[in-house]
Protein backbone atom coordinates (compact mmCIF):
# COMPACT_ATOMS: atom_id res chain seq x y z
CA UNK A 1 0.00 0.00 0.00
CA UNK A 2 2.98 2.25 -0.15
CA UNK A 3 3.76 2.78 -3.77
CA UNK A 4 5.35 6.16 -4.34
CA UNK A 5 4.62 7.91 -7.61
CA UNK A 6 6.16 11.14 -8.82
CA UNK A 7 4.42 12.82 -11.74
CA UNK A 8 6.36 15.48 -13.64
CA UNK A 9 7.84 17.02 -10.53
CA UNK A 10 9.34 20.42 -11.00
CA UNK A 11 10.75 22.60 -8.27
CA UNK A 12 12.68 25.85 -8.17
CA UNK A 13 13.93 27.97 -5.31
CA UNK A 14 13.10 31.43 -6.67
CA UNK A 15 14.77 31.25 -10.08
CA UNK A 16 17.13 28.40 -9.24
CA UNK A 17 15.73 25.20 -10.73
CA UNK A 18 16.47 22.34 -8.33
CA UNK A 19 14.26 19.60 -9.79
CA UNK A 20 13.39 19.46 -13.44
CA UNK A 21 10.59 17.20 -14.62
CA UNK A 22 11.15 14.07 -12.62
CA UNK A 23 8.68 11.21 -12.95
CA UNK A 24 9.24 7.83 -11.40
CA UNK A 25 7.50 5.04 -9.57
CA UNK A 26 8.86 3.40 -6.44
CA UNK A 27 7.12 0.11 -5.77
CA UNK A 28 6.17 -1.19 -2.36
CA UNK A 29 9.18 -2.94 -0.88
CA UNK A 30 11.79 -1.18 -3.00
CA UNK A 31 15.07 -0.02 -1.55
CA UNK A 32 16.07 2.98 -3.64
CA UNK A 33 19.48 4.61 -3.45
CA UNK A 34 19.36 8.22 -4.59
CA UNK A 35 22.75 9.38 -5.82
CA UNK A 36 24.12 12.51 -7.47
CA UNK A 37 26.65 15.28 -6.88
CA UNK A 38 26.32 18.10 -4.32
CA UNK A 39 23.53 20.50 -5.15
CA UNK A 40 21.88 18.00 -7.51
CA UNK A 41 18.52 18.29 -5.79
CA UNK A 42 18.52 15.04 -3.84
CA UNK A 43 17.47 16.56 -0.54
CA UNK A 44 14.93 18.70 -2.32
CA UNK A 45 13.41 15.63 -3.95
CA UNK A 46 13.25 13.80 -0.63
CA UNK A 47 11.49 16.76 0.95
CA UNK A 48 9.00 16.79 -1.90
CA UNK A 49 8.30 13.08 -1.42
CA UNK A 50 7.91 13.70 2.33
CA UNK A 51 5.40 16.45 1.67
CA UNK A 52 7.56 19.07 3.34
CA UNK A 53 7.68 21.29 0.29
CA UNK A 54 5.13 21.65 -2.45
CA UNK A 55 6.48 21.11 -5.94
CA UNK A 56 6.12 24.06 -8.31
CA UNK A 57 4.56 21.64 -10.76
CA UNK A 58 3.52 18.00 -10.62
CA UNK A 59 2.22 15.71 -7.92
CA UNK A 60 3.44 13.07 -5.50
CA UNK A 61 1.17 10.14 -4.69
CA UNK A 62 1.67 7.67 -1.87
CA UNK A 63 -0.45 4.56 -2.14
CA UNK A 64 -2.60 6.31 -4.74
CA UNK A 65 -3.33 9.32 -2.53
CA UNK A 66 -1.90 12.80 -2.81
CA UNK A 67 1.00 13.19 -0.38
CA UNK A 68 -0.66 16.04 1.46
CA UNK A 69 -3.60 13.83 2.41
CA UNK A 70 -1.49 10.69 2.93
CA UNK A 71 0.96 12.41 5.27
CA UNK A 72 0.88 11.61 8.95
CA UNK A 73 -0.56 8.49 10.58
CA UNK A 74 3.03 7.35 11.14
CA UNK A 75 3.18 6.19 7.54
CA UNK A 76 6.36 8.02 6.62
CA UNK A 77 9.55 8.21 8.61
CA UNK A 78 12.00 10.96 7.72
CA UNK A 79 15.61 11.42 8.75
CA UNK A 80 16.75 14.82 7.49
CA UNK A 81 20.26 15.61 6.31
CA UNK A 82 20.73 18.58 8.61
CA UNK A 83 18.40 17.98 11.47
CA UNK A 84 17.50 21.08 13.39
CA UNK A 85 20.17 23.32 14.85
CA UNK A 86 18.12 22.83 18.00
CA UNK A 87 19.63 19.37 18.48
CA UNK A 88 22.84 21.04 19.71
CA UNK A 89 22.51 21.20 23.47
CA UNK A 90 19.07 19.61 23.46
CA UNK A 91 18.59 18.23 26.97
CA UNK A 92 16.63 15.06 26.16
CA UNK A 93 18.35 11.73 26.77
CA UNK A 94 18.88 9.28 23.93
CA UNK A 95 16.19 7.11 25.42
CA UNK A 96 13.72 9.98 25.56
CA UNK A 97 14.36 10.86 21.92
CA UNK A 98 13.96 7.30 20.67
CA UNK A 99 10.81 6.89 22.76
CA UNK A 100 9.50 10.07 21.16
CA UNK A 101 9.57 8.22 17.85
CA UNK A 102 7.07 5.76 19.26
CA UNK A 103 4.50 8.47 19.83
CA UNK A 104 4.64 9.27 16.12
CA UNK A 105 3.64 5.78 15.12
CA UNK A 106 0.23 4.76 13.89
CA UNK A 107 -0.64 2.96 17.10
CA UNK A 108 0.87 4.30 20.29
CA UNK A 109 2.43 1.33 22.05
CA UNK A 110 1.58 0.36 25.61
CA UNK A 111 4.10 1.51 28.15
CA UNK A 112 5.73 -1.86 28.73
CA UNK A 113 5.92 -2.65 25.04
CA UNK A 114 7.15 0.88 24.46
CA UNK A 115 10.11 0.31 26.75
CA UNK A 116 10.92 -2.89 24.95
CA UNK A 117 10.75 -1.32 21.49
CA UNK A 118 12.81 1.66 22.59
CA UNK A 119 15.53 -0.62 23.95
CA UNK A 120 15.43 -2.74 20.84
CA UNK A 121 15.81 0.25 18.53
CA UNK A 122 18.72 1.58 20.55
CA UNK A 123 20.44 -1.78 20.27
CA UNK A 124 19.79 -1.97 16.55
CA UNK A 125 21.66 1.24 15.82
CA UNK A 126 24.18 0.64 18.58
CA UNK A 127 23.43 3.48 20.97
CA UNK A 128 22.23 1.41 23.93
CA UNK A 129 25.33 2.35 25.93
CA UNK A 130 24.51 6.03 25.40
CA UNK A 131 20.91 5.72 26.57
CA UNK A 132 21.15 8.14 29.47
CA UNK A 133 23.41 10.63 27.74
CA UNK A 134 21.84 13.79 26.41
CA UNK A 135 21.54 13.94 22.65
CA UNK A 136 22.90 17.48 22.52
CA UNK A 137 26.17 16.28 24.01
CA UNK A 138 26.85 13.47 21.54
CA UNK A 139 29.06 13.48 18.47
CA UNK A 140 27.48 14.12 15.06
CA UNK A 141 27.59 10.46 14.08
CA UNK A 142 26.08 9.37 17.38
CA UNK A 143 23.29 11.93 16.97
CA UNK A 144 22.65 10.66 13.47
CA UNK A 145 22.21 7.11 14.75
CA UNK A 146 19.78 8.28 17.41
CA UNK A 147 17.73 10.05 14.74
CA UNK A 148 17.63 6.84 12.70
CA UNK A 149 16.48 4.90 15.76
CA UNK A 150 13.75 7.46 16.42
CA UNK A 151 12.45 7.19 12.87
CA UNK A 152 12.46 3.39 13.10
CA UNK A 153 10.62 3.36 16.40
CA UNK A 154 7.56 4.82 14.69
CA UNK A 155 7.42 1.66 12.58
CA UNK A 156 6.92 3.52 9.29
CA UNK A 157 6.01 1.86 6.00
CA UNK A 158 8.07 4.29 4.00
CA UNK A 159 11.42 5.42 5.30
CA UNK A 160 13.10 8.48 3.78
CA UNK A 161 16.70 8.95 4.80
CA UNK A 162 18.92 11.82 3.72
CA UNK A 163 22.54 10.70 3.99
CA UNK A 164 21.98 8.71 7.18
CA UNK A 165 25.55 7.44 7.17
CA UNK A 166 27.37 10.68 6.52
CA UNK A 167 29.81 11.24 9.35
CA UNK A 168 29.26 7.77 10.70
CA UNK A 169 32.23 5.46 11.19
CA UNK A 170 32.82 2.41 9.03
CA UNK A 171 31.55 -0.14 11.53
CA UNK A 172 28.37 1.74 12.45
CA UNK A 173 27.50 2.65 8.89
CA UNK A 174 27.84 -1.00 7.90
CA UNK A 175 25.41 -1.77 10.72
CA UNK A 176 22.96 0.85 9.53
CA UNK A 177 23.04 -0.48 5.97
CA UNK A 178 22.57 -3.97 7.28
CA UNK A 179 19.69 -2.82 9.46
CA UNK A 180 18.01 -1.02 6.56
CA UNK A 181 18.49 -4.09 4.39
CA UNK A 182 16.88 -6.30 7.02
CA UNK A 183 13.97 -3.93 7.56
CA UNK A 184 13.45 -3.81 3.85
CA UNK A 185 13.63 -7.58 3.30
CA UNK A 186 11.93 -8.89 6.41
CA UNK A 187 9.35 -6.22 7.08
CA UNK A 188 8.87 -4.99 3.53
CA UNK A 189 9.48 -1.36 4.48
CA UNK A 190 10.01 0.79 1.41
CA UNK A 191 13.25 2.74 1.72
CA UNK A 192 14.47 5.77 -0.15
CA UNK A 193 17.96 6.74 0.87
CA UNK A 194 20.20 9.53 -0.34
CA UNK A 195 23.86 8.60 -0.15
CA UNK A 196 27.26 9.63 -1.42
CA UNK A 197 28.65 6.24 -0.54
CA UNK A 198 27.67 4.91 -3.96
CA UNK A 199 29.34 1.53 -3.81
CA UNK A 200 27.75 0.55 -0.51
CA UNK A 201 24.36 2.11 -1.21
CA UNK A 202 24.08 0.46 -4.60
CA UNK A 203 25.10 -2.89 -3.18
CA UNK A 204 22.27 -2.81 -0.64
CA UNK A 205 19.60 -1.16 -2.77
CA UNK A 206 17.61 -2.89 -5.45
CA UNK A 207 17.06 0.33 -7.39
CA UNK A 208 19.11 3.41 -8.08
CA UNK A 209 17.93 6.90 -8.93
CA UNK A 210 20.71 9.09 -10.23
CA UNK A 211 19.73 12.73 -10.09
CA UNK A 212 21.31 15.88 -11.38
CA UNK A 213 18.36 18.27 -11.50
CA UNK A 214 16.89 15.86 -14.02
CA UNK A 215 16.54 12.14 -13.52
CA UNK A 216 19.61 10.74 -15.29
CA UNK A 217 19.07 7.12 -14.46
CA UNK A 218 16.39 5.11 -12.76
CA UNK A 219 16.52 1.35 -12.78
CA UNK A 220 17.77 -1.71 -11.02
CA UNK A 221 21.00 -1.47 -9.10
CA UNK A 222 22.39 -4.42 -11.05
CA UNK A 223 21.93 -2.48 -14.25
CA UNK A 224 23.51 0.59 -12.67
CA UNK A 225 26.35 -1.49 -11.31
CA UNK A 226 26.87 -3.23 -14.63
CA UNK A 227 27.06 0.02 -16.55
CA UNK A 228 30.43 0.91 -17.90
CA UNK A 229 32.24 3.16 -15.43
CA UNK A 230 32.57 5.89 -18.04
CA UNK A 231 28.85 6.36 -18.63
CA UNK A 232 28.12 6.14 -14.92
CA UNK A 233 30.54 8.94 -14.39
CA UNK A 234 28.81 10.96 -17.08
CA UNK A 235 25.38 10.38 -15.58
CA UNK A 236 26.59 11.31 -12.21
CA UNK A 237 28.31 14.54 -13.03
CA UNK A 238 26.75 15.86 -16.18
CA UNK A 239 23.40 14.18 -16.37
CA UNK A 240 23.99 13.28 -20.01
CA UNK B 1 4.18 32.71 61.49
CA UNK B 2 2.47 36.05 61.20
CA UNK B 3 3.50 36.12 57.55
CA UNK B 4 0.87 33.60 56.49
CA UNK B 5 -1.94 35.26 58.39
CA UNK B 6 -2.38 38.18 56.04
CA UNK B 7 -4.97 37.67 53.34
CA UNK B 8 -2.92 39.55 50.80
CA UNK B 9 0.09 37.34 51.49
CA UNK B 10 -1.98 34.22 50.93
CA UNK B 11 -3.23 35.64 47.64
CA UNK B 12 0.26 36.63 46.60
CA UNK B 13 1.68 33.23 47.52
CA UNK B 14 -1.02 31.39 45.61
CA UNK B 15 -0.61 33.57 42.53
CA UNK B 16 3.18 33.36 42.88
CA UNK B 17 3.31 29.59 43.11
CA UNK B 18 1.09 29.17 40.05
CA UNK B 19 3.39 31.59 38.25
CA UNK B 20 6.34 29.58 39.54
CA UNK B 21 4.96 26.43 37.94
CA UNK B 22 3.88 27.66 34.52
CA UNK B 23 6.80 29.98 33.76
CA UNK B 24 9.51 27.31 33.65
CA UNK B 25 7.17 24.81 31.96
CA UNK B 26 6.80 27.10 28.98
CA UNK B 27 10.37 28.30 29.46
CA UNK B 28 11.76 24.77 28.97
CA UNK B 29 10.43 24.77 25.43
CA UNK B 30 11.24 28.42 24.81
CA UNK B 31 14.91 27.82 25.65
CA UNK B 32 15.40 24.82 23.36
CA UNK B 33 13.49 26.58 20.58
CA UNK B 34 16.09 29.36 20.84
CA UNK B 35 13.45 31.96 21.66
CA UNK B 36 14.74 33.04 25.04
CA UNK B 37 13.87 36.68 24.44
CA UNK B 38 10.24 36.11 23.47
CA UNK B 39 9.10 36.68 27.05
CA UNK B 40 10.79 40.08 27.11
CA UNK B 41 9.17 41.05 23.83
CA UNK B 42 5.75 39.96 25.03
CA UNK B 43 6.36 41.59 28.41
CA UNK B 44 6.78 44.99 26.82
CA UNK B 45 3.67 44.45 24.76
CA UNK B 46 1.86 43.53 27.97
CA UNK B 47 3.03 46.83 29.41
CA UNK B 48 1.49 48.62 26.45
CA UNK B 49 -1.68 46.61 27.10
CA UNK B 50 -1.81 47.65 30.73
CA UNK B 51 -1.31 51.34 29.98
CA UNK B 52 -3.56 51.26 26.91
CA UNK B 53 -6.18 49.44 28.94
CA UNK B 54 -5.95 52.09 31.63
CA UNK B 55 -6.54 54.73 28.96
CA UNK B 56 -9.78 53.14 27.76
CA UNK B 57 -10.84 52.02 31.23
CA UNK B 58 -10.13 48.28 30.95
CA UNK B 59 -9.15 45.99 33.83
CA UNK B 60 -5.34 45.97 33.45
CA UNK B 61 -4.96 42.19 33.15
CA UNK B 62 -7.59 42.14 30.40
CA UNK B 63 -5.88 44.96 28.53
CA UNK B 64 -2.58 43.13 28.81
CA UNK B 65 -4.13 39.85 27.73
CA UNK B 66 -5.67 41.26 24.57
CA UNK B 67 -2.60 43.09 23.35
CA UNK B 68 -0.12 40.37 24.37
CA UNK B 69 -2.03 37.63 22.58
CA UNK B 70 -2.26 39.83 19.50
CA UNK B 71 1.49 40.41 19.80
CA UNK B 72 2.14 36.67 20.14
CA UNK B 73 0.18 35.97 16.96
CA UNK B 74 2.14 38.69 15.19
CA UNK B 75 5.50 37.39 16.41
CA UNK B 76 4.68 33.90 15.20
CA UNK B 77 3.54 35.14 11.78
CA UNK B 78 6.74 37.13 11.34
CA UNK B 79 8.86 34.18 12.52
CA UNK B 80 7.35 32.03 9.78
CA UNK B 81 8.31 34.50 7.11
CA UNK B 82 11.84 35.24 8.23
CA UNK B 83 12.91 31.98 9.73
CA UNK B 84 16.58 32.90 9.32
CA UNK B 85 16.24 36.19 11.24
CA UNK B 86 13.47 35.21 13.62
CA UNK B 87 14.93 37.22 16.48
CA UNK B 88 15.00 40.39 14.41
CA UNK B 89 11.22 40.29 14.07
CA UNK B 90 11.00 39.67 17.79
CA UNK B 91 13.12 42.73 18.47
CA UNK B 92 10.77 44.94 16.46
CA UNK B 93 7.76 43.76 18.47
CA UNK B 94 9.72 44.35 21.64
CA UNK B 95 10.39 48.01 20.68
CA UNK B 96 6.86 48.55 19.44
CA UNK B 97 5.53 47.39 22.81
CA UNK B 98 7.85 49.64 24.77
CA UNK B 99 7.12 52.62 22.52
CA UNK B 100 3.36 52.15 22.81
CA UNK B 101 3.65 51.80 26.59
CA UNK B 102 5.53 55.11 26.78
CA UNK B 103 2.95 56.83 24.59
CA UNK B 104 -0.08 55.46 26.47
CA UNK B 105 1.31 56.05 29.93
CA UNK B 106 2.33 59.65 29.23
CA UNK B 107 -0.98 60.37 27.49
CA UNK B 108 -3.08 59.11 30.37
CA UNK B 109 -0.80 60.35 33.16
CA UNK B 110 -1.17 56.96 34.82
CA UNK B 111 -0.01 57.30 38.46
CA UNK B 112 3.56 56.15 38.78
CA UNK B 113 2.89 53.91 41.77
CA UNK B 114 0.52 51.87 39.61
CA UNK B 115 3.06 51.77 36.81
CA UNK B 116 5.81 50.66 39.15
CA UNK B 117 3.78 47.81 40.60
CA UNK B 118 3.23 46.47 37.09
CA UNK B 119 6.87 46.88 36.17
CA UNK B 120 8.43 45.52 39.35
CA UNK B 121 5.68 43.19 40.58
CA UNK B 122 3.76 43.59 43.77
CA UNK B 123 2.45 41.54 46.65
CA UNK B 124 0.00 43.96 48.15
CA UNK B 125 -2.01 44.73 45.03
CA UNK B 126 -2.92 41.12 44.14
CA UNK B 127 -6.71 41.05 44.16
CA UNK B 128 -8.97 38.04 44.34
CA UNK B 129 -9.91 38.61 40.69
CA UNK B 130 -6.20 38.47 39.85
CA UNK B 131 -5.81 35.17 41.68
CA UNK B 132 -8.81 33.68 39.89
CA UNK B 133 -7.58 34.89 36.50
CA UNK B 134 -4.09 33.55 37.19
CA UNK B 135 -5.44 30.19 38.37
CA UNK B 136 -7.66 29.89 35.29
CA UNK B 137 -4.94 30.80 32.84
CA UNK B 138 -2.44 28.61 34.70
CA UNK B 139 -4.74 25.58 34.51
CA UNK B 140 -5.26 26.15 30.81
CA UNK B 141 -1.50 26.29 30.23
CA UNK B 142 -0.94 23.12 32.28
CA UNK B 143 -3.60 21.18 30.40
CA UNK B 144 -2.40 22.21 26.95
CA UNK B 145 1.24 21.48 27.76
CA UNK B 146 0.24 18.10 29.17
CA UNK B 147 -1.69 17.06 26.09
CA UNK B 148 0.76 18.50 23.56
CA UNK B 149 3.91 17.48 25.40
CA UNK B 150 5.27 14.95 22.88
CA UNK B 151 4.42 17.13 19.93
CA UNK B 152 6.01 20.20 21.48
CA UNK B 153 9.11 18.24 22.37
CA UNK B 154 9.47 16.78 18.88
CA UNK B 155 8.90 20.15 17.25
CA UNK B 156 11.55 21.69 19.47
CA UNK B 157 13.94 18.96 18.33
CA UNK B 158 13.17 19.14 14.61
CA UNK B 159 10.17 20.74 13.02
CA UNK B 160 10.53 18.90 9.69
CA UNK B 161 10.33 15.47 11.32
CA UNK B 162 7.23 16.57 13.20
CA UNK B 163 5.70 17.89 10.02
CA UNK B 164 6.28 14.62 8.14
CA UNK B 165 4.72 12.74 11.04
CA UNK B 166 1.55 14.64 10.29
CA UNK B 167 1.72 17.12 13.14
CA UNK B 168 0.14 20.44 12.28
CA UNK B 169 3.23 22.41 13.20
CA UNK B 170 1.79 25.73 12.08
CA UNK B 171 -1.15 25.44 14.44
CA UNK B 172 0.89 24.19 17.38
CA UNK B 173 3.49 26.92 16.93
CA UNK B 174 0.72 29.50 17.01
CA UNK B 175 -0.86 27.90 20.06
CA UNK B 176 2.50 27.81 21.81
CA UNK B 177 3.09 31.47 21.08
CA UNK B 178 -0.31 32.31 22.58
CA UNK B 179 0.43 30.14 25.63
CA UNK B 180 3.64 32.09 26.13
CA UNK B 181 1.60 35.28 26.05
CA UNK B 182 -0.74 33.84 28.68
CA UNK B 183 2.18 32.95 30.92
CA UNK B 184 3.62 36.45 30.58
CA UNK B 185 0.33 37.96 31.68
CA UNK B 186 0.02 35.43 34.51
CA UNK B 187 3.51 36.21 35.73
CA UNK B 188 3.19 39.96 35.29
CA UNK B 189 1.19 40.51 38.47
CA UNK B 190 3.67 39.01 40.89
CA UNK B 191 7.04 39.18 39.19
CA UNK B 192 6.40 42.29 37.15
CA UNK B 193 6.67 42.99 33.45
CA UNK B 194 10.39 43.73 33.47
CA UNK B 195 11.38 40.35 34.84
CA UNK B 196 8.59 37.88 34.14
CA UNK B 197 10.69 36.49 31.31
CA UNK B 198 13.53 35.79 33.74
CA UNK B 199 11.37 33.28 35.59
CA UNK B 200 10.82 31.48 32.29
CA UNK B 201 14.54 31.26 31.55
CA UNK B 202 16.73 31.30 34.69
CA UNK B 203 15.31 28.23 36.52
CA UNK B 204 15.53 26.30 33.24
CA UNK B 205 19.15 27.36 32.83
CA UNK B 206 19.86 26.15 36.37
CA UNK B 207 18.16 22.82 35.69
CA UNK B 208 20.20 22.38 32.49
CA UNK B 209 23.32 22.35 34.65
CA UNK B 210 22.12 19.15 36.29
CA UNK B 211 22.56 17.35 32.96
CA UNK B 212 19.45 15.24 33.33
CA UNK B 213 16.88 14.38 30.64
CA UNK B 214 14.21 16.61 29.14
CA UNK B 215 11.40 15.82 31.55
CA UNK B 216 13.71 15.79 34.54
CA UNK B 217 15.13 19.17 33.51
CA UNK B 218 11.60 20.49 33.39
CA UNK B 219 10.78 19.06 36.81
CA UNK B 220 13.88 20.57 38.40
CA UNK B 221 13.22 23.90 36.72
CA UNK B 222 9.77 23.99 38.32
CA UNK B 223 11.29 23.17 41.70
CA UNK B 224 13.95 25.91 41.42
CA UNK B 225 11.32 28.34 40.22
CA UNK B 226 8.87 27.64 43.03
CA UNK B 227 11.60 27.89 45.64
CA UNK B 228 12.67 31.21 44.14
CA UNK B 229 9.12 32.51 44.26
CA UNK B 230 8.65 31.42 47.84
CA UNK B 231 11.95 32.77 49.11
CA UNK B 232 11.58 35.89 46.98
CA UNK B 233 8.08 36.68 48.21
CA UNK B 234 9.04 36.12 51.83
CA UNK B 235 12.04 38.39 51.64
CA UNK B 236 10.03 40.90 49.65
CA UNK B 237 7.62 41.10 52.58
CA UNK B 238 10.22 41.38 55.33
CA UNK B 239 12.61 43.67 53.48
CA UNK B 240 9.86 45.76 51.89
CA UNK B 241 11.30 45.37 48.39
CA UNK B 242 9.26 44.79 45.21
CA UNK B 243 9.02 41.01 44.65
CA UNK B 244 10.24 41.06 41.02
CA UNK B 245 13.72 41.86 42.22
CA UNK B 246 13.88 39.42 45.14
CA UNK B 247 12.35 36.49 43.21
CA UNK B 248 14.60 36.81 40.19
CA UNK B 249 17.70 37.48 42.30
CA UNK B 250 16.96 34.29 44.25
CA UNK B 251 16.60 32.37 40.99
CA UNK B 252 19.93 33.76 39.83
CA UNK B 253 21.56 32.82 43.15
CA UNK B 254 20.41 29.24 42.56
CA UNK B 255 22.04 29.42 39.14
CA UNK B 256 25.32 30.70 40.56
CA UNK B 257 25.38 28.10 43.32
CA UNK B 258 24.68 25.34 40.84
CA UNK B 259 27.45 26.56 38.54
CA UNK B 260 29.92 26.52 41.43
CA UNK B 261 28.84 23.02 42.44
CA UNK B 262 29.31 21.83 38.87
CA UNK B 263 32.78 23.36 38.71
CA UNK B 264 33.72 21.70 41.98
CA UNK B 265 32.56 18.31 40.75
CA UNK B 266 34.47 18.72 37.50
CA UNK B 267 37.57 19.80 39.42
CA UNK B 268 37.32 16.81 41.74
CA UNK B 269 36.99 14.44 38.81
CA UNK B 270 40.03 15.93 37.09
CA UNK B 271 41.98 15.63 40.31
CA UNK B 272 40.98 12.00 40.71
CA UNK B 273 42.01 11.28 37.15
CA UNK B 274 45.38 12.93 37.64
CA UNK B 275 46.05 11.01 40.81
CA UNK B 276 45.14 7.69 39.28
CA UNK B 277 47.15 8.38 36.13
CA UNK B 278 50.23 9.42 38.11
CA UNK B 279 49.96 6.26 40.15
CA UNK B 280 49.58 4.31 36.94
CA UNK B 281 52.89 5.69 35.68
CA UNK B 282 54.90 4.27 38.56
N1 LIG C 1 16.62 26.85 1.01
C1 LIG C 1 17.13 27.03 -0.22
N2 LIG C 1 17.01 28.23 -0.84
C2 LIG C 1 17.51 28.40 -2.09
N3 LIG C 1 18.13 27.46 -2.79
C3 LIG C 1 18.29 26.25 -2.24
C4 LIG C 1 17.79 25.97 -0.92
N4 LIG C 1 18.08 24.68 -0.62
C5 LIG C 1 18.73 24.18 -1.69
N5 LIG C 1 18.85 25.12 -2.66
C6 LIG C 1 19.48 24.92 -3.99
O1 LIG C 1 18.81 23.87 -4.64
C7 LIG C 1 19.74 23.00 -5.26
C8 LIG C 1 19.53 21.58 -4.76
O2 LIG C 1 19.84 21.51 -3.39
P1 LIG C 1 19.74 20.18 -2.55
O3 LIG C 1 19.94 20.52 -1.12
O4 LIG C 1 18.50 19.47 -2.90
O5 LIG C 1 21.00 19.36 -3.10
P2 LIG C 1 21.56 17.93 -2.67
O6 LIG C 1 21.56 17.09 -3.88
O7 LIG C 1 20.86 17.41 -1.49
O8 LIG C 1 23.06 18.27 -2.32
P3 LIG C 1 24.05 17.65 -1.18
O9 LIG C 1 24.70 16.45 -1.77
O10 LIG C 1 25.04 18.75 -0.97
O11 LIG C 1 23.25 17.38 0.03
C9 LIG C 1 21.10 23.57 -4.99
O12 LIG C 1 21.51 24.28 -6.14
C10 LIG C 1 20.91 24.51 -3.85
O13 LIG C 1 21.76 25.60 -3.98
MG1 LIG D 1 21.34 16.99 0.42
Amino acid sequence: MCEVKLFDIHFSYNTNVAIDNISLTISQGDFVAVVGPNGAGKSTMLKIIAGLIKPTRGQVQIGGKDIFTAKGHGLIGYVPQNYGKNVQGFPATVKEVVALGLTLGAAAAKKKAANHITNHMMELVGVENLRDRRIGELSGGQQQRVMVAMALAANPQLLLLDEPTSGIDYEASARIYELLGTLNKNLGITIVMVSHDIEKAVSWANKVACINRKLCFFGSSKEFDGTHAQSRHLWYYTGQ
Amino acid sequence: MEFFQYDFIQRALLAGLITGIVCPLIGSFVVVRRQSLIGDGLGHIAFAGVTGGYMVGLYPVVGALILTIAGAVGIELVRRRHIAFADMGLAIFFYAGAAMAIIFSTMTRMPSTGLLSFLFGSIITVSLTDVITIAGAGTLVLLIVYFLFDKLMLMSLDEDIANVAGINTGMINMLFSILTALVVVVGMTIVGILLVSALMIVPVATAHLLRVGFKATMGWAVIFSMLSVFIGLTSSFYLDIAPGGTIVMTAILFYIIMTIIRQCIAFKERLKEQISSSFGDE
